[in-house]
């Protein structure tokens, strides 16, 4: 059973780690979680997400879930935005593309051309 | 839309859009009464008559940005309650939120299976870190009653500044889940 005090040892260590290295978020990821991005597999897209950045143990990334942004076609669509940089549209995404994605972008950060469908604001 | 819980997200994600800053979800095994109950309440801005009613209009729409105007989430989903023998409520208030209650006939042969509530659980949660989330579970057949309860606010409290997506904190969000899910026999439903 998970308790409040096993967050407090979660807290403990994060305020630890972000000592270490100041903090920052360095990526922020949206995926858009509209009706048609939820039914063509946006779900799957945010769960993949979520297991690689716990697996990988990623602690500068941000993941949140937004509406609908009129790219009805390439569903589903997610953003990576980096501090400095100009944002990068991913779409037609699913799981596979999305551990590709976390290798390739957020850790190695490279983009991954074949499957961008947007750059900029 | 292949099961119920992608369902529930689609509605979480309207009571999100709404500007709800607390969403409360109850899904309900009442083997008994053969159904099965999904409750969403929100504390969003809300809807009076007219829109209410044209919501659950195939051809009408709130989210004016969009280029197709035409929101099938809740008509879609109504349509699935009912054509398994069940019911699909919508009662909202200006400026005050909007209920949502949905039952399926727990054995009926059109029935949407319930699908990875976990995944839809876990998402809204994690990718709505401004919203509070009260999501309670529960099982009831003639012999037995089981309830899971889980608030998100009380996490975020004793996780002050860390964030919702930091990998101990979705592992913590996603084992508690587990554990609730599997309680109450909302598994395989």
């Amino acid at each position: 059973m998970k308790t409040l005090a096993d967050l407090k040892k979660i807290r403990e260590k994060a305020q630890e780690e972000m000592k270490l290295r100041g903090g920052n978020v360095r990526i922020k990821i949206v995926v858009g979680m509209g009706t048609s991005g939820i039914a063509m597999g946006a779900r799957e897209v945010m769960k993949t997400f979520l297991e690689e950045i716990s697996n990988r143990n990623l602690t500068d990334v941000l993941v949140t879930q937004t509406g609908e942004k009129g790219l009805s076609s390439m569903e589903p669509v997610v953003d990576l935005i980096e501090e400095g940089k100009p944002k990068v549209t991913y779409g037609n995404m699913n799981p596979e593309k999305v551990k590709k994605v976390v290798v390739e972008h957020i850790v190695n950060g490279r983009v991954v051309s074949d499957y961008v469908v947007a750059t900029g604001d | 839309m292949q099961d119920i819980s992608l369902h529930l997200l689609d509605i979480i994600e309207n009571s999100v859009r709404a500007q709800a800053r607390h969403v409360k979800i109850r899904v309900m095994n009442l083997s008994a009464e053969n159904r099965l109950r999904i409750i969403v309440e929100d504390d969003g801005t809300g809807m009076d008559t007219e829109t209410l009613a044209m919501a659950q209009d195939p051809f009408y729409t709130s989210k004016g940005e969009r280029v197709k105007k035409v929101g099938l989430g809740i008509p879609l989903f109504k349509q699935n309650a009912e054509l398994s023998n069940g019911s699909f409520q919508m009662a909202s208030e200006p400026g005050f939120g909007t209920v949502l209650t949905v039952d399926f006939e727990l054995d009926h042969i059109d029935r949407m299976p319930l699908g990875n509530l976990k995944a839809t659980l876990l998402g809204a949660i994690v990718g709505h870190p401004e919203v509070d989330f009260s999501v309670i579970l529960y099982y009831r057949d003639l012999a037995r009653e089981q309830s899971f309860h889980f608030e998100t606010a009380a996490i975020k409290e004793e996780l002050g500044d860390i964030p919702l997506t930091y990998p101990d904190v979705i592992e913590y969000i996603d084992q508690s889940l587990n554990e609730g899910i599997q309680n109450t026999n909302m598994e395989n439903v």
